[in-house]
C-alpha cells in the first residue's frame, strides 16, 4: 500500500497532502515526521537525488525538484525500490505540466494539473499509471497513443 | 480572491513569492462555487473554482456535511460541459467530495451514461468514480459493465476496471471473485500494466487455494511477464509458493529456485533485486543457494542510485543475523558504505558490519566507525552502540578497543537517551566480562566529571559504591567521587555522600580518610546531603555503640525490603506529628500492574532479550516480601515466581490473582486480593484449597490476612510441601473464605459480620513452572561448550494442528523456555522449521533445546526433540514433559 504521497515547499509547508489507509489522528505525526526527515537531510541536495529511509515496517522515499520537496511513503510491497519507481513518475509528471523543476510559484499555478496527474499515478494507494506520456494525455482525457 | 491567477504572459519572477492561492478563504471559494449552477458554463472559472476548493482540501481544509452536499450537487450539473478538462476534474473533485458529502448516489446515473459512452476515458474515469461511492446493490448492477471493462482493448478502461476490483474486493468479494475468467484473461493483455493490476487482482482473488496459485504462478513463470511491475509481484507469489511447497532436502531442488535465480539476470533493476532478496528470505536456505543473490547484491552495493544501496545493505543486514560467513565476502564494499551521504545506508553498513566482522577486523572498523559517528544523529548512534555491545559480548577478549570506544564517544555531545545508551552499555560489560571492569569504572568515573545529566550521574556514583570497593585498589575513585561533593548539584553531591560511606563500611584501611570527607559534608548547604554524612558518620562510627559492622553493610548495600512506590506513597501520606515515620507500616504488598502498564513495558521490549531491569526488580521484590515472613524463611532460595494468574473474571465483587512461588521442596501460592465494594470490610481472608488433584502437595501452613479493606489490595498465603528436585505438577482448586462485616460509608462503623465464600479459578502448577527462562546470546556457542554429555535426542508425532506456527508456540509454552535468535517466528504457511530454546531448570541446570518440526498434506505435525544440559535426569524430565504434555 502506498501510504502517503507529500508535496512540501522550503520552509515544511504542505502543497499536497494524500494519505491512503492512515487514520486520520496518524496524519499530523506523519506530516511532521516527512517535513523533519527533509529539514534534516534535502538541505542542499542535488535536484531530484533520491533520499531514502525506512521506520519500522514502512519506507520512506523523498527528493528535491526545484524548490518542491516530494515523499512518497510505503508499505508491504511498496518498498523501497517500487517507491523510487513512484517517485520518478510523480516528478517526471510534475516536471513535464510545469516545463522544468518548479519553484513553489510556479506549482501552484499548475496545481489544478499536478493533481489530475496524481490521481492519475495513484489511486488509493496503488500505483496504476508510470509512463509521462501516457499521463499527460489521460489528464486531458485523451487517449493514450497505444490504444 | 485577493491574488486571481496570472495569465501566463505575466512575468513570474517578480511575483515570485506570491502564492496565487494567497489569502484563499473557505467561504469565498464556496460562493465562487456557485458558478457551476449558472446556465450558461464558463469552463474556465469552473475550472479554477475545482482547483480552489481542491487546494483547500490537500490542505486539511474540511467541509460541513451540508457544504460538502451543496458543492457536490452543483459539481454534478458540471457534466453538462462538453470542455474534457473541466470533466476531468469533475471526475476527480467528485472523488475527493464523496467521503464527507450526503446522496452521493445522485451522480450515478451520470456516470452510468458516461461508462457506457463511446469515449473510452469517459468510460475509464466513470468506472473509477462509480466503483469509489457505489455499495452492494449498485454493484450487482453495473457488474456486468465492470466485466466488460476488465477485458476491454483499452489498456486504460481494463486498468481502470482491475484497480476498482482490487478495492472492491475489500467490501464485497464474492462479487469480485466471480469475475476470475475475466481477470484471467486480462493476465494475457500485450499492455505491460494491465498485466500488473491484472495479476495482483488474480492473486488476491485466490490467495486462500493454494493450487490455483501454484498453476498461476507456474504458468506465469514459463510465459512472457511484460512489466517489471508484474515481475517483481511473481516473484514474490512463486518464493511465497516455494515456502508452501516441500523441499526435497535430498536432491537439493526448490520449487521456482530456477525461476528464481533466472531473474538475477533481469536488465531491471527492481526486478533482480526482489529475487534476490527473495532468495535470501527462503526458509533454510543453504551456502549454495544464496551465493548468487549475495554477489547481486554486493554490486547494488556499489550502485550510484542510493534507493538501490539502501535496498541492497538493508537485505544484507537481515542475512548477517542468520547466515553471517557467508556475506563476509562483502566487507568491503560495506566498509566503503560507512562514509555515505545517505546516513540510513551508513548505519546498516555499520551495523551489518559489526554481525558479519571477525575477531580480527574489529579494530580496523572501531577506527572507520570513529569518524563516523561525529556527523549522524543520535537515534542512529544509538543502534551503533547496541550494536557494539553485543559485538563485545560475542567476542570478550576485544573488550578493550570496545570499551575505549564506548569512553571515547560518551565524552562526546550527545543526548541523554545516547549517552544512557552507552552507560548502559558499559555497565553490562562490566557485569558479563570481569576483565573489563576496572577499565570500565575507570571510564565511568571519568564520565562523571563532566556529565551534565544528574540522572545519570546518580547511577554511576550508585553503580561505583557497589563495585569500586571489591576492586583493587579502590582508593583511586574516591577523588572522583568526592570532586562530585565539591562540584555537582545537590541530588547528585547526596549521591556521592552515599557511594563515599559504601568505600568507608567495606574497606577498613579508607574508613579514617572517609570520615575526613564525610564530616565535610556537614556543612553542606542541602539538608539531604547533611542528613546523609551525619547518618553514615553514625553508623561508621556505630561499632563503639554496638552496632556490628554487618549491620552497617546490611544497611549501606541491602535493599529497604518494602517496595519503592509503596514507600513513596507512604512518605506523601505522612502528616508530621510526634510520631515519627515507621518503615515497618509500609505494605509489602506488589502491586499487580495495570493493562495499560504492562503495555508501555512490552513496547519497551530489552533489545538483548535479557529480563528487563523491572522484571527484576518485581522479582527481588517478592524475594523480599517472602523472606520477610517468617514461616517461609526456612524454605531455602526462591527459585522463580510466575505471573499473576486471574483467579476470578474482571469487574467481580472481589479481584484475586494469584503469583506460584517456587522453591526446591515448596511451592507457595500468594492470593493477591482486592475488595472492590466500598461497603464491605472483609476479615480473616484465607482461600481454602483442595488438592485431590495434586496428589505429591502436601498442604503445610496458611497464612491469612486479617483484613481486608476496599481497594486496598491485601495478600493471603498457603505453602506446599512437594518431592525435592522433582517437577511435580497438579490442579487445585481455590475458595476463598472470610467474614464480612458491612461498613457505614458516613461513619466508617461495622457491624458484627458473617462468614462467607467466594469461588475462585482453579490454578495449575505445570512443568513450565519449574523452568526461568535465561536467554543465550549465541546458542550456537552455548549448544557446543554444553556438549552432548547428557544430550537426550527423540522424536514424537503431536497429531494434526491448525498451522506450524500453533505447533511451536504450544510446545514452547508447555517448556516454559526463552526462544533464541527469534527462532519462535514461523513464516505463514511453512513446512519445516527450527526453534532454539534456552533456560534454567529448577537447582539450577542449564537446558538447551533443539526443536526440528514438520507438517505434511493433513496437517500432522511431528517433531525431533534434542534436549542438551549439564544433567541427564533434567534432560530425560524435558522429555517427559512433552511427552506427557
Amino acid at each position: 500500500m502506498l501510504l502517503a504521497v507529500l508535496f512540501s515547499n522550503n520552509d515544511g509547508n504542505i502543497l499536497v497532502e494524500r494519505f491512503h489507509g492512515v487514520p486520520a489522528e496518524e496524519r499530523l505525526h506523519w506530516r511532521s515526521f516527512l517535513v523533519k526527515l527533509g529539514a534534516d537531510n534535502l538541505k542542499g541536495a542535488k535536484n531530484e537525488e533520491l533520499f531514502v529511509a525506512s521506520h519500522k515496517s514502512v519506507y520512506i522515499v523523498y527528493t528535491m525538484i526545484g524548490d518542491v520537496c516530494v515523499y512518497v511513503v510505503g508499505k508491504d510491497e511498496y518498498d523501497e525500490l517500487a517507491l523510487a519507481e513512484v517517485i520518478f513518475v510523480i516528478t517526471t509528471s510534475v516536471k513535464d505540466v510545469c516545463g522544468k523543476p518548479p519553484t513553489e510559484r510556479l506549482f501552484l499555478d499548475k496545481y489544478g494539473r499536478i493533481c489530475l496527474c496524481l490521481d492519475e499515478i495513484v489511486w488509493k494507494g496503488m500505483l496504476e499509471n508510470t509512463e509521462k506520456e501516457r499521463i499527460k494525455r489521460l489528464i486531458r482525457l485523451k487517449p493514450p497513443t497505444e490504444a | 480572491m485577493a491574488h486571481p491567477f496570472l495569465k501566463k504572459d505575466d512575468d513570474l519572477d517578480e511575483e515570485d513569492e506570491y502564492s496565487p492561492f494567497l489569502g484563499i478563504e473557505k467561504s469565498a471559494v464556496l460562493q465562487e462555487a456557485r458558478v457551476f449552477n449558472d446556465p450558461q458554463l464558463d469552463s474556465r472559472r469552473c475550472s479554477q473554482a475545482i482547483i480552489k476548493l481542491l487546494y483547500l482540501l490537500n490542505q486539511g481544509e474540511t467541509f460541513t456535511k451540508i457544504e460538502a452536499t451543496d458543492v457536490f450537487f452543483s459539481v454534478t450539473k458540471l457534466f453538462q460541459s462538453k470542455d474534457s478538462g473541466l470533466r476531468r476534474l469533475v471526475y476527480l473533485m467528485i472523488k475527493e467530495l464523496s467521503p464527507c458529502a450526503d446522496e452521493v448516489i445522485i451522480v450515478t446515473s451520470s456516470l452510468m451514461k458516461d461508462m457506457n459512452s463511446k469515449i473510452d476515458m469517459y468510460r475509464a474515469n466513470a468506472i473509477r468514480v462509480l466503483c469509489r461511492i457505489t455499495d452492494g446493490t449498485l454493484l450487482t448492477q453495473i457488474e456486468r459493465y465492470l466485466k466488460q471493462a476488465i477485458v476491454d482493448k483499452n489498456p486504460v478502461v481494463a486498468s481502470a476496471a482491475l484497480v476498482s476490483g482490487i478495492h472492491i474486493l475489500q467490501s464485497n468479494p464474492e462479487i469480485v471473485r466471480r469475475w476470475s475468467n475475466e481477470v484471467q484473461e486480462a493476465i494475457q493483455s500485450r499492455a505491460a500494466l494491465v498485466q500488473f493490476h491484472a495479476l495482483s487482482l488474480l492473486h488476491q482473488i485466490k490467495q486462500n487455494d493454494r493450487l490455483a496459485i501454484n498453476k498461476l504462478v507456474t504458468s506465469l513463470t514459463k510465459g512472457v511477464v511484460r512489466s517489471p511491475l508484474a515481475q517483481c509481484l511473481l516473484i514474490r507469489y512463486a518464493s511465497q509458493a516455494a515456502q508452501e511447497s516441500s523441499f526435497n532436502s535430498q536432491t537439493g531442488d526448490r520449487p521456482f529456485y530456477d525461476f528464481l535465480e533466472a531473474c538475477l539476470r533481469h536488465k531491471a533493476d527492481m526486478v533482480t533485486f526482489e529475487a534476490a532478496r527473495a532468495i535470501t528470505e527462503l526458509s533454510g536456505v543453504t551456502n549454495r543457494e544464496l551465493t548468487p543473490a549475495i554477489t547481486v547484491l554486493q554490486l547494488f552495493l556499489n550502485s550510484s542510485k542510493p534507493v538501490l544501496r539502501f535496498a541492497a545493505i538493508r537485505t544484507l543486514n537481515k542475512v548477517a543475523m542468520t547466515h553471517p560467513l557467508s556475506i563476509s565476502g562483502c566487507n568491503i564494499d560495506m566498509e566503503s558504505l560507512i562514509s555515505d551521504q545517505n546516513r540510513s545506508i551508513a548505519t546498516l553498513a555499520i551495523t551489518t558490519l559489526l554481525k558479519t566482522g571477525n575477531e580480527s577486523s574489529i579494530d580496523r572498523l572501531m577506527k572507520q566507525i570513529t569518524n563516523f559517528m561525529s556527523d549522524i544523529a543520535d537515534e542512529f548512534k544509538i543502534v551503533v552502540v547496541e550494536a557494539i555491545r553485543s559485538l563485545c559480548l560475542k567476542f570478550p577478549l576485544k573488550y578493550r578497543s570496545l570499551m575505549n570506544f564506548l569512553s571515547s564517544i560518551l565524552r562526546e555531545e550527545g543526548g541523554f537517551e545516547y549517552k544512557k545508551a552507552i552507560v548502559d552499555s558499559i555497565v553490562i560489560l562490566i557485569r558479563d566480562i570481569p576483565d573489563a571492569k576496572e577499565n570500565g569504572l575507570f571510564h565511568l568515573c571519568e564520565f562523571i566529571e563532566d556529565c551534565e545529566f544528574t540522572y545519570l550521574s546518580t547511577q554511576i556514583l550508585h553503580f561505583l559504591g557497589n563495585e569500586g570497593p571489591k576492586t583493587s585498589d579502590p582508593s583511586k575513585y574516591i577523588r572522583y567521587i568526592y570532586n562530585r561533593v565539591v562540584l555537582e548539584n545537590a541530588t547528585v553531591r547526596a549521591g556521592a555522600v552515599s557511594a563515599l560511606a559504601k568505600f568507608g563500611a567495606i574497606v577498613d584501611s579508607l574508613k579514617p580518610r572517609i570520615f575526613t570527607l564525610l564530616k565535610r559534608c556537614l556543612f553542606d548547604s542541602d539538608d539531604e546531603v547533611r542528613d546523609r554524612a551525619t547518618l553514615y558518620l553514625n553508623m561508621l562510627e556505630g561499632d563503639v555503640v554496638g552496632e556490628t559492622g554487618n549491620d552497617v553493610k546490611e544497611f549501606l548495600f541491602g535493599s529497604l525490603n518494602v517496595p519503592l512506590a509503596n514507600l513513596e506513597s507512604s512518605l506523601q501520606n505522612y502528616v508530621p506529628s510526634e510520631e515519627s515515620f515507621d518503615i515497618h507500616s509500609v505494605s509489602k504488598e506488589v502491586k499487580s500492574q495495570t493493562i495499560s502498564e504492562k503495555k508501555s513495558q512490552s513496547k519497551k521490549a530489552n533489545p538483548l532479550g535479557a529480563p528487563s531491569a523491572s522484571l527484576a526488580t518485581h522479582v527481588d521484590a517478592y524475594e523480599r516480601l517472602l523472606s520477610s515472613i517468617p514461616e517461609f524463611s526456612n524454605f531455602g532460595l526462591l527459585f522463580k515466581s510466575s505471573d499473576p494468574v486471574e483467579l476470578t473474571e474482571a469487574e467481580t465483587e472481589y479481584a484475586v490473582n494469584v503469583v506460584k512461588h517456587i522453591y526446591d521442596e515448596h511451592i507457595v501460592f500468594q492470593y493477591n486480593c482486592t475488595n472492590t465494594i466500598s461497603e464491605q470490610l472483609l476479615e480473616d481472608v484465607s482461600v481454602v484449597v483442595d488438592t485431590s488433584e495434586a496428589e505429591e502437595f502436601s498442604e503445610l501452613l496458611s497464612k491469612p490476612l486479617k483484613s481486608l479493606h476496599y481497594d486496598s489490595p491485601g495478600q493471603t498465603f498457603v505453602a506446599f510441601e512437594k518431592p525435592q528436585g522433582v517437577s511435580s505438577t497438579g490442579n487445585f482448586s481455590n475458595t476463598l473464605k472470610f467474614i464480612v462485616k458491612e461498613v457505614d460509608p458516613s461513619t466508617g462503623e461495622s457491624d458484627e459480620g458473617v462468614e462467607d465464600e467466594y469461588q475462585l479459578e482453579d490454578v495449575e502448577v505445570t512443568a513450565a513452572d519449574y523452568m526461568k527462562k535465561i536467554g543465550v546470546s549465541n546458542f550456537k556457542n552455548a549448544w557446543e561448550s554444553i556438549g552432548d554429555d547428557c544430550e537426550r535426542i527423540d522424536e514424537y508425532g503431536l497429531g494434526v494442528r491448525d498451522s506450524l506456527k500453533e505447533a511451536v508456540s504450544a510446545v514452547i509454552d508447555i517448556l516454559g523456555m526463552q526462544p533464541c535468535e527469534g527462532t519462535e517466528a514461523v513464516s505463514n504457511n511453512s513446512r519445516s522449521h527450527t526453534c532454539l530454546l534456552s533456560g534454567v531448570f529448577i537447582g539450577n541446570v542449564k537446558v538447551l533445546v533443539r526443536l526440528s518440526f514438520g507438517i505434511d498434506g493433513p496437517k500432522q505435525v511431528a517433531m525431533k526433540l534434542a534436549v542438551r544440559s549439564e544433567a541427564e535426569a533434567v534432560s530425560d524430565a524435558i522429555h517427559e514433559i512433552v511427552a506427557s504434555g
